[in-house]
């Protein structure tokens, strides 16, 4: 009994000196201290699924960090919800992940810089298109009818001999 | 109507042979870092084998290389023997590190007990730092001046001239 007394206390004083001398760096040094309310309860679970969905897994082949089962992306998500549950808001913690990866990490790119072609173009594309086949169409509508036939033309004889029978 | 199509036509075929030019040039697995010219994130970390404590900041006043690997890894192994080879010719005057990438620290241990090392590598709980390092695989080597700025990344396995040549930046800088 005495052993195990202390060996746990042994276990229990190692682990608080990990504690105290390891330290990791911290979403602080990246955005500052935390901008909102700590997430708590159920809803700290709905709240790490959706940031995290917005985060691309950096060893996957496009999937978010919500979605994917690789260590990384499940290492990510801890830290998702652990900066949640210390009130980090959205915006900060896809701060601190851009800070780290870039804006690659970002499944939902920004709206700034080049950027903005990804967003812009294909409406650009849309709009191009519709006013290309709205021209078109009008060209087709104002197009001068085929000329018909003057009855007084000579007509071809072979011609004559059909319409002969067809009557 | 025809010149006009054949106008955008030539500009769409100019725009994607421009963009697989650009692309071509470049090595999609790499990713800049945003942390180049921005000071290292901060970690004390504890140390394979020895479990002593290692923090970055003991080490400002001159240039380290911080290398992210694994024993999973087929690059890690393979540029392994040239780092150690350059941190026992390098230090003291550059520090070199090693921090564990998903790994077991029984397995790292094992793997340097035979193979040999020349600096500390320590164990990363859950990833925290290489997370914070932007690290997407490994190996990755962070190179860092003598004020603990980030002058350099690289992504892959070392050779001799890659390493000593960065190294040289952090000199430069």
């Amino acid at each position: 009994m005495r052993l195990r007394l202390f060996a746990f206390l042994l276990v229990l004083s190692a682990s608080a000196l990990f504690a105290q001398t390891s330290k990791v760096p911290d979403a602080a040094q990246f955005v500052g201290p935390p901008g909102g309310v700590p997430v708590t309860g159920s809803a700290l679970d709905t709240r790490t699924a959706e940031v995290a969905g917005l985060l691309r897994c950096p060893v996957c082949q496009g999937l978010s960090v919500a979605d994917s089962p690789s260590e990384m992306a499940v290492n990510m998500k801890g830290q998702v919800r652990e900066l949640l549950g210390r009130g980090y808001t959205q915006e900060q913690i896809l701060r601190y992940f851009e800070l780290s990866y870039g804006q690659f990490v970002l499944l939902k790119p920004k709206f700034e810089g080049v950027n903005t072609l990804v967003w812009i173009l294909p409406l650009l594309a849309l709009v191009i298109g519709a006013v290309v086949v709205v021209t078109k169409m009008k060209k087709l509508e104002t197009a001068p009818a085929a000329p018909v036939a003057k009855s007084d033309e000579p007509v071809d004889p072979y011609v004559a001999k059909v319409r002969e029978l067809l009557k | 109507m025809n010149r006009t199509v054949l106008f955008i036509g030539v500009f769409i075929a100019a725009a994607v042979i421009a963009v697989l030019f650009l692309g071509l040039g470049k090595d999609p697995q790499h990713i800049d870092s945003p942390l180049v010219g921005r000071v290292a994130p901060d970690f004390a970390l504890k140390a394979v084998g020895t479990g002593e404590t290692i923090d970055l900041q003991q080490f400002r006043g001159k240039p380290v290389v911080i290398n992210f690997w694994a024993t999973w890894c087929g690059p890690c192994w393979q540029e392994h023997p040239i780092l150690v080879a350059n941190a026992r010719s390098l230090q003291p005057n550059v520090q070199f590190l090693g921090v564990v990438f998903q790994d077991q620290e029984s397995k790292i241990l094992s793997f340097l007990n035979e193979r040999g090392t020349a600096y500390p590598t320590l164990v990363d709980e859950k990833g925290k730092t290489a997370i914070a390092y932007g690290v997407g695989g490994v190996p990755e080597t962070f190179f860092l001046d003598a004020s603990g700025k980030i002058v350099a990344k690289y992504d892959g396995p070392m050779t001799p001239d890659i390493l000593q040549s960065y190294v040289a930046k952090t000199y430069r800088q």
